[in-house]
């Protein structure tokens, strides 16, 4: 569904990935392990259209997204979740999820995905007329998830859904993560906690210093002594 | 009562200056060119073309719609910061000023209108026409523009764009054409509240600039980017002017809203 | 100067009244630009500041019978004290930046003006100073004027080219391109702000008290109206603001156009020009005139002087130009600190400087840090930590992401202020200091996004906090160490070009200059390897160790693990605002509960 061929990202003269090539297929939960720094949130910014790229190709469903205006990359069925939330925080979080349901593919689908969403999160529910900035941060992260939703997304993209909250919220998001995901959307996660990522992506890329250098099976992934050495700085003996 | 119509004509100015600046990023000084230009506008079609001047509101909607457009355009096209935004539609400003001048000459104008000696009753108070008319098409705007950013799709992206645009566009909102719009809209409220000016006062081109500190204070008072607040805001100012010049002489009205103005400035917390 | 002689030409009083404007306007547009152009802070309030010039004149002189030339000084220390006392309270609220300062001082000039215009200052009528003798410096009235002006102008025009050449301009250079950042260097921008505007004010007051007699009837609405901050800000803009000279250019030629259009007959069309003149400066050169001239002028330049310059491409020759900095270094030591005690009386910890090598001996406790807690809304980043830092030792960083390592180096520079806890440097407390002050007691950091000031040279960014940090050194010194530093990093054939100019490497290469400049006792690296390659990685961490075997210890936040085992004598890994670990990186790294901490744990 979603390809990504040698993709080059730079900030000014600074480049942040270095020709990075993975690919998503429909209905598959693949995940991007790596340190900080290595530019894993450049990376899914860069395919939700969030950051331009400065080479490369980035295709969905065939279609060239390289010179695609940010705003037209939702119509192609992709959503995401950005690092840090990012909520609108001065908006209710009813009318924060009903921004994410802008689009009038989205729009016709809102009060069914409304209760989607709140059967997802229950804690949603309650807080529907609240002030998105008012709610605490696993509730934000919940609506930051349940807006993407909102969207109708055949594309789900996650950064660092599990950044700042206790384990057992940790632990909702991932079971949440899961369902979705069950339900047939593809999801991108790009995880810190890597363990937990691993143990449900379907397929994993490890990202170090802005390049691929391990892919495959999540186990594989696991156990690389690349993965060791990118996060501890030295090779574990197994 | 005449604080609260000088207050709902500072808050009918001040809605489109506080969209504009709190959702746009732009602080549009052009905007009291705008209402002036739009209150000579009136003017001549009510004095010399003879049209009832409320009338002459379908012209100029329409026409400083595109005005707001255009302005929009351009400040856009060259990413202007807000401080250079201030500057550059100052320039504006002084170009509109010296336009109307040029047309109208720097002579007092006074539109005598049906309006301008009709009275209200209610009760035993009469309330001037023009008066009421400006209060009405106060409310009505604000509530208008409050409801439909609440509760309209459209309303709704453009307070996302404000506060986020990169995730809004995220979400497909188009970042330009809607800050065209709502730039487009600002430019019909100028319009408006140029109406309102030219029915109640008599109008000169320096006078473009007596407004500019008061009708501040009110956007700032009533809070950035809000529908609801600059009217509030503008009515509270009004109203204590009115009572400052009741109790003092007239003179001292200024210090009332700029003091707030200053007070607000400072204690204001966080960022712009 | 060939000027003086113009009143004693007998020329017609319409031509030196008009000389007298251009000059009139040269002095407010460049008294603005001492505060507004060169601090970035845009102030609307410059009439505010003119009129109560014009107001002390007209009232001691035309009410009270002073001597108009006594009158003069008075307006300017008037000017000045209600500028600072202003300044004293707007410059301590760290939300009143940009527009919302402008407005502020725009509503200064009306709050001014209605209390003029309501007190016996001027009760309503105005105040006629018809009476007021005008002192003969020159055979006619208007010739005086004139004189008077040409040497306000002339004073004016010393004093703004004096100041981005002294300490105080560098500061406030540094204060527009990135205030917080400056703070942390070691500027005291709250100081430096309100010197700025005093003197700003004194020159607005005084140029107001002499066109008070000029005029000769003054009235509240004419002086404290929007028009004379509008036209200076126009006259800046348009001449540019960051030139000395620049206000004084653009002032001349609104004079002219303004003139020229009165004399034509066409003074409203006088106005849409000046307004479209604006328009068209803000969008077209927001740098102004001067700078254009001075971009195309070094555009044809550049090409010539290239090959002259002492050239040292950046991969060739590494180690000699190493060895070249390295010597050039160790003596300069001694230099900064010579200077540094005897220069810096106010500082607590300046008599300090000389003896440190004596008193804290290397793996003396330098920095200790006891139960440091910050929170963000409600979010402990961090939640109670305690370290030591000893004398001479790199000590490693980590921990995974948001666990704490770049609120806790913010902290401890000053750029955030601690919730609780204690931060202690040498024994002293640095927790409620100002960041310029953190900065002059010996502490330097990097930014994990370079935060170079961008319209200041390469060099002119490592000579601020040569100038600023621990040694307070002299300009001229300043430059000198300045380029040994950028010798050191490699970055001396770019000295004199623009931060934006260089690759990241190379930024983060001037980061590390600009941080040593300050021969600072201890420097604080976050990240300053991210994004580079690994070739680029191998040469700062050489650099690095370099910097350590010169007697400056290291706290080095970093996330290539490969640098902190090669780097670190000892680690600290952070984990959710709080001390996880420490000791030695192999020991730390093998640790069950650090694995976990980085990899997570898996779904049971």
């Amino acid at each position: 569904m979603l390809e990504v061929r040698d993709l080059r990202v730079c900030y000014g003269a600074a480049p942040a990935l270095w020709g990075v090539s993975l690919a998503i297929h429909a209905g598959e939960l693949v995940c991007v392990v790596g340190p900080n720094g290595a530019g894993k949130t450049t990376l899914i910014n860069a395919v939700a259209g969030l950051q331009p790229s400065s080479a490369g190709r980035l295709t969905m469903d065939g279609r060239d997204m390289t010179a695609v205006a940010p705003h037209r990359f939702c119509s192609t069925g992709i959503a995401i979740v950005p690092e840090g939330r990012r909520l609108f925080t001065r908006m209710t979080v009813r009318e924060n999820l009903e921004v994410g349901s802008y689009l009038r593919a989205a729009r016709k689908e809102r009060a069914r995905s409304l209760e989607y969403v709140c059967t997802l999160f229950p804690p949603v529910r309650d807080k529907l007329n609240m002030a998105a900035g008012s709610l605490s941060g696993g509730q934000q992260q919940m609506v930051a998830i349940g807006r993407a939703l909102m969207a109708r997304p055949r594309l789900l993209l996650l950064d660092e859904p599990s950044l700042g909250l206790s384990p057992a919220m940790v632990l909702v998001m991932f079971r949440a993560i899961c369902e979705v995901h069950a339900a047939g959307t593809a999801v991108l996660l790009v995880e810190q906690n890597v363990a937990m990522a691993l143990d449900i992506a379907d397929r994993a890329y490890l990202l170090e210093e802005g390049r691929i250098v391990a892919e495959g099976a999540p186990d594989d992934v696991f156990n690389s002594p690349d993965l060791r050495r990118a996060y501890l700085g030295i090779v574990a003996e197994k | 009562m005449s604080g609260v119509f000088i207050g709902s004509l500072y808050g009918l100015l001040g809605l489109g200056i506080g969209l504009s600046w709190g959702l746009l990023h732009i602080i549009n000084l052009a905007h009291f060119g705008f209402a002036f230009l739009a209150a000579y506008l009136c003017y001549q079609l009510a004095s010399v073309g003879g049209m009832d001047p409320l009338l002459t509101l379908a012209l100029i909607i329409p026409l400083f719609f595109l005005l707001g457009v255009a302005v929009q355009w351009l400040l856009a096209r060259f990413a202007v910061t807000p401080l250079n935004s201030l500057l550059a539609t100052f320039g504006l400003t002084a170009i509109i000023e010296a336009g109307i001048q040029a047309g109208w000459t720097a002579d007092f104008r006074k539109l005598e209108s049906v309006y301008a000696g009709q009275k209200f009753r209610i009760g035993e108070l009469f309330i001037p026409v023009p008066e009421l008319l400006t209060l009405s098409l106060a409310l009505a705007l604000s509530f208008g523009i409050w409801a439909a950013m609440r509760y309209t799709d459209l309303g709704r992206a453009m307070r996302a764009l404000a506060e986020d645009a990169p995730v809004a566009a995220a979400f497909g909102i188009n970042r330009r054409a809607h800050g065209l719009m709502l730039a487009g809209i600002c430019g019909a409220l100028a319009g408006v509240a140029g109406v309102c000016l030219a029915l109640s006062f008599t109008l000169t081109p320096s006078q473009i600039y007596a407004w500019v500190g008061v009708v501040f204070a009110a956007v700032m008072l009533g809070g950035l980017g809000s529908a609801l607040g600059p009217l509030t805001a503008g009515i509270v100012i009004g109203v204590s002017e009115a009572v400052t010049m009741a109790f003092t002489s007239p003179s001292w009205a200024p210090i009332v809203s700029f003091t707030l103005l200053i007070a607000l400035l400072l204690l204001r917390p966080g960022r712009t | 100067m060939a000027l003086g002689v113009v009143p004693f030409l007998h020329l017609p009083a319409f031509y030196e009244s008009f000389l007298y404007l251009v000059l009139h306007w040269i002095v407010l547009a460049t008294s603005w630009n001492i505060l507004s152009g060169y601090s970035g802070y845009f102030s609307f309030g410059h009439g505010a500041f003119y009129g109560t010039g014009v107001y002390t004149t007209a009232v001691l002189a035309g009410k009270y019978d002073v001597p108009f030339l006594w009158t003069l000084p008075a307006a300017a220390l008037l000017a000045a004290l209600i500028g600072v006392a202003i300044g004293a309270v707007v410059f301590r609220v760290r939300s009143v930046r940009g527009e919302v300062f402008a407005l502020l001082t725009l509503a200064v000039t009306f709050v001014l003006a209605t209390i003029v215009l309501n007190t016996p200052i001027d009760g309503g009528p105005g105040i006629y100073l018809s009476a007021v003798s005008v002192p003969a410096l020159a055979p006619t009235a208007s010739g005086t004027f004139y004189v008077m002006a040409l040497i306000l102008a002339v004073v004016t025009l010393m004093i703004a080219r004096w100041i981005p050449q002294a300490r105080l301009g560098v500061g406030l250079f540094a204060i527009h391109d990135d205030e917080d950042a400056a703070e942390v260097m070691g500027v005291p921008t709250y100081r430096y702000k309100l010197v700025a505007l005093g003197i700003s004010c004194a020159l607005a007051g005084v140029a107001g008290g002499i066109q008070a007699l000029f005029v000769s009837y003054v009235t509240a609405n004419s002086t404290f109206n929007i028009t004379v901050p509008l036209t200076v800000i126009l006259m800046s803009v348009l001449g540019g603001t960051r030139h000395w000279a620049g206000p004084a250019l653009g002032a001349t030629a609104i004079t002219l156009l303004l003139y020229a259009s009165t004399a034509a007959d066409q003074p409203v069309a006088g106005k849409a020009v000046s307004g479209a003149i604006l328009l068209a400066a803000v969008l077209f050169m927001p740098n102004g005139i001067l700078e254009l001239l001075r971009a195309k002028f070094a555009r044809h330049r550049l090409p010539i002087a290239m090959p002259s310059m002492p050239a040292a491409p950046q991969a060739t020759m590494p180690a000699s130009r190493i060895n070249a900095g390295a010597t050039s270094v160790t003596s300069n030591p001694q230099v900064s600190l010579g200077q540094g005690s005897a220069a810096s009386p106010e500082l607590p910890m300046a008599n300090a400087d000389q003896q440190i090598p004596a008193i804290v001996h290397v793996g003396a406790v330098l920095l200790t840090v006891r139960a440091l807690r910050k929170s963000f809304k409600g979010v402990h980043a961090l939640d109670g930590v305690d370290l030591d830092v000893h004398a001479g030792e790199i000590l490693g960083l980590i921990g995974p992401n948001g666990s704490g390592k770049s609120t806790l180096i913010n902290v401890v520079s000053g750029h955030y202020r601690a919730d609780s806890g204690s931060v202690r440097f040498l024994g002293h407390e640095l927790a409620d200091l100002p960041a310029h002050r953190i900065a002059g007691a010996g502490i330097a950091r990097t930014y994990q996004v370079p935060r170079p000031f961008p319209h200041l040279t390469v060099r002119d960014n490592v000579a601020l906090t040569a100038m600023f940090g621990p040694a307070r050194l002299v300009r001229s010194a300043a430059d000198k160490v300045a380029m040994q530093w950028l010798a050191f990093t490699g970055l001396r054939s770019r000295a004199d070009e623009m931060p934006t100019d260089l690759n990241l490497h190379q930024t983060k290469f001037l980061e590390l200059a600009r941080a040593l400049a300050s021969r600072p006792r201890l420097l604080m690296l976050d990240e300053v390897l991210s994004g580079l390659t690994p070739a680029e990685i191998d040469e700062a961490v050489a650099l690095i160790l370099r910097i350590r075997d010169q007697g400056t210890t290291i706290i080095l936040v970093e996330h290539v693990m490969r640098v902190v085992t090669a780097l670190s004598d000892r680690v600290v890994v952070l984990d959710q605002g709080r001390v996880l670990a420490h000791g030695k990186v192999s020991d730390i790294m093998a640790r069950n509960d650090v694995a976990i901490a980085y990899l997570g744990v898996p779904h049971a």
